[in-house]
């Protein structure tokens, strides 16, 4: 049973990630139901790393290659991104960036046309539907499986960050939710989602694994939607928290900050993976997605309470020299310049609605700014 | 003693024809859908017809005068919307589509006109009647649109090559106007200077109602609901204006829709639903569309009607197939837009209706050519579109009734 679940080793602090993006109309600039027809003239045209559909038909998903540098990853994404947007500009639809579409209605969507994801309608029912969120996915790859799983227990304490440094998903359904990330509430109604269990190999991995196949509960590690999760097919760590960001500049310089954090935890080793990490979990989640930076972080080693942004930029502090080893140093000076000037997605497009007074608008200049509109229509 | 009591009969009243003719309509259309599962405009179009001249003759050509006024608004809704359907910014981005649209026009403007001429048609009547043809009828198309919430690039590029062939016919029609005054021995002055009169006049009108439209949003803010006043506030004016003026209703409005698509730069529009109000206008409109077809007109058009239909698929379907293809979205694609250019009805009546009022024997004439034709497509032409947009795999469920 568990020759199945072979951890397939890659090399260390390797890098890749997933984006998942918004399809608008140009019109009024509600979601569109392009991406067949979107996918299809991608692939047409050619383009580097991968382009695949995801549960509706507004949503469409972009993976990089496999990358060593944060440099190589930006200028993929980039690439990536202008294929995207000429496949778009002839079609007439938008891409956007954001962890939700401020106000599209979930039940206009309608299912990619496949069979996991009919199954899934299936099974979730109009939960399927209100998934209709854009999240980013990032991956670390690993040597072991047990590394994997160290990892994986030591990244969940900083999961309050990577919400804080990707929220962007203030509106949802036409309403300001008064979160900075919205979009992970819609995640927690799956009965699979949050942590992994608490087990300290992969061999215990495994044997969990193999209970809940038996249960009939799971087929594969697809079904289980934690925020943090080994992905042994890819022989890598994934992040599942972050929101999508507005610009691919900003998603290649969270790629480099679970980077940095999963070479300082893996060379330091600092701690051991802690139960009262998860005990905080929720609480912390919470704080971060619903203030953002500016929540409450309680530390589960330490027990201190610190606001979200200070553990944030004492952090960046402590990663300083292993991004200049993976040279990405830059990137991180830039999330530090955001944290500092409390600047945020969500902030953006809270003052994008504030200055227009229409959340049309708002998904307008989202677009525009995912779309870099530099590009010359092709 | 009996002075309270109204004369028998009592004189009809619009609003009591508007609102009979709804229910009538609505009647005729659930009927439709449910017993055949047919479109619902079809129903409506049935319903007029047995109410109209080819049936019980109770809508007859006064009342259906009288009801006017309500086509007139349900057809400027639709030219406004369609209006707002057509960008710009797309068309250059895809060249293809507006040489698609182009060509589909000329091409089967062409064939109608050569048919028409082959079959003993005179070459005035023919002109008149090929650039009728050209349009496709853009209260179908978005109202089944409408009813099968389509959404995606057979829809959004079918409304954009209606829009295209409608501002073709209406171009193509008002400068034939010259030609018309010409054989009625108008003077050279009338011949030239009301084509330019209309079209001018027309374009100025919808322009200043984008202009008030974007004065008054300036004002407001972003507030949908009060958007939604003004907008149909201005289309109904223009409409009246219009008719002051002598100017075309039909070019006006959709002016003022492309003008709010493409020159809205600082976005100060807001995106308004009338899909609510139009339903009601758009089940008038084809009740009365229906009302005006008469089904001897079928055979007294004949071959004649016969053949326009023909070429003018022939045209449309030959330049869409050969053309579309170079847009590269996915294969069928330009099949799908052929059946969706096919219906023609309420538009073509209404400019049928505008060359009436100068010289009503030129008009029996072309109106042989032309209802016949839309006896036909105004019944057919509904499926065609539900079958090019549910194949399309657009509909909001495909295979379901919305």
């Amino acid at each position: 049973m568990s020759g199945n679940l072979e951890f397939k080793a890659s090399a260390a602090l390797t890098i890749g990630t997933e984006l998942e993006l918004q399809i608008l109309n140009s019109r009024d600039y509600n979601l569109a139901r392009d991406a067949a027809d979107l996918i299809g003239l991608i692939e047409k045209n050619g383009h580097p790393g991968a382009v695949k559909p995801e549960i509706t038909e507004s949503m469409i998903e972009l993976n990089s290659s496999v990358h060593q540098r944060h440099e190589t990853l930006a200028a993929e994404l980039r690439e990536l991104r202008d294929a995207v947007v000429r496949a778009a500009e002839r079609l007439n639809v938008r891409i956007a960036g954001g962890g939700s579409h401020p106000f599209h209605n979930w039940n206009d969507r309608r299912v990619y046309p496949t069979e996991r994801f009919k199954q899934i309608l299936e099974l979730y029912g109009y939960l399927a539907k209100q998934f209709t969120i854009f999240g980013q996915h990032v991956h670390v790859g690993c040597p072991t499986g047990d590394e994997a799983i160290y990892l994986v227990h030591m990244l969940s304490r900083y999961v309050p960050h990577f919400i804080a440094l990707s929220a962007s998903s203030p509106f949802q359904q036409g309403e300001d939710t008064s979160y900075q990330s919205s979009r992970l509430n819609t995640v927690s109604a799956f009965p699979l989602s949050g942590q992994m269990p608490f087990v300290h190999s992969w061999g215990e991995f495994i044997e969990y694994f193999n209970k809940m196949r038996g249960y009939g509960i799971v087929e594969s590690m697809k079904d289980f939607y934690w925020d943090v999760r080994p992905k042994p097919e890819y022989g890598t760590v994934e992040v599942r928290v972050f929101d999508t960001p507005l610009t691919v500049e900003r998603a290649a310089a969270l790629v480099a900050y679970v980077q940095s954090l999963a070479r300082h935890l893996l060379s330091d080793r600092p701690r051991a993976p802690s139960r009262d990490v998860y005990t905080l979990h929720n609480y912390n989640r919470f704080q971060a997605c619903r203030y953002g930076l500016q929540g409450v972080f309680i530390d589960g080693y330490t027990e201190r309470h610190v606001s979200l942004r200070d553990d944030v930029l004492e952090t960046l502090s402590i990663l300083a020299p292993h991004a200049a080893e993976l040279g990405a140093g830059a990137a991180l000076e830039d999330i530090a310049g955001h944290v500092r000037a409390d600047a945020s997605d969500a902030k953006w497009l809270r003052e994008a609605y504030r200055e227009r007074g229409s959340l049309n608008d708002v998904a307008r200049m989202q677009s525009d700014r995912w779309m870099g509109r530099a590009v010359a229509p092709g | 003693m009996s002075t309270f009591l109204p004369q028998f009969p009592p004189p009809a009243s619009p609003l009591a024809l508007f609102g009979l003719l709804l229910i009538a309509g609505v009647i005729g259309g659930e009927l439709a859908h449910r017993v055949a599962r047919l479109p619902r405009i079809v129903g409506y179009v049935v319903t007029g017809m047995v109410l109209g001249a080819s049936g019980f003759n109770v809508l007859d050509a006064k009342l259906v005068d009288e009801a006017w006024i309500f086509v007139e608004i349900a057809l400027g809704l639709v030219l406004f919307e369609l209006g707002l359907r057509l960008d710009f910014a797309w068309l250059r981005r895809d060249r293809w589509l507006l040489a698609t649209g182009l060509a589909e026009s000329a091409l089967s403007y062409a064939l109608m006109y050569f048919a028409l001429v082959f079959l003993d048609v005179g070459s005035l009547h023919a002109a008149v009647a090929a650039a009728i043809g050209v349009s496709t009828s853009p209260a179908v198309v978005m109202l089944v649109a409408q009813e099968l919430r389509a959404e995606g690039q057979v829809t959004e590029r079918a409304l954009n090559l209606v829009a295209i062939n409608s501002v073709v016919a209406f171009v193509l029609s008002t400068m034939l106007l010259s030609w018309i005054h010409h054989e009625y021995r108008a003077s050279w002055t009338v011949a030239v200077l009301h084509p330019i009169y209309l079209f001018s006049g027309s374009l100025l009108l919808g322009y200043a109602a984008f202009l008030a439209a974007l004065w008054m949003s300036r004002w407001i803010g972003k507030r949908a609901d009060a958007h939604f006043v003004v907008l149909l506030a201005l289309i109904i004016a223009s409409i009246g204006v219009a008719r002051m003026l002598e100017l075309s209703a039909l070019i006006a409005l959709l002016v003022f829709g492309v003008f709010s698509r493409n020159y809205d730069e600082r976005h100060d529009l807001v995106a308004v639903d009338l899909s609510v109000v139009g339903q009601l206008f758009f089940v008038v409109l084809f009740v009365v569309g229906g009302a005006r077809l008469e089904l001897f007109e079928l055979a007294a058009g004949g071959t004649v009607a016969l053949a326009y239909i023909l070429a003018r698929f022939a045209g449309k379907s030959l330049a869409v197939m050969s053309l579309a293809p170079f847009s590269r979205v996915r294969p069928g694609v330009a099949g799908m837009l052929c059946l969706a250019l096919t219906p023609m009805s309420g538009m073509a009546l209404a400019m049928v209706q505008g060359t009436a009022s100068l010289y009503p024997e030129f008009t029996a004439r072309l109106s042989t050519i032309v209802l016949s034709a839309a006896v036909v497509l105004e019944l057919f032409g509904p499926l065609a579109v539900q079958f090019a947009f549910r194949h399309a795999g657009e509909a909001k469920d495909p295979g379901e009734q919305p």
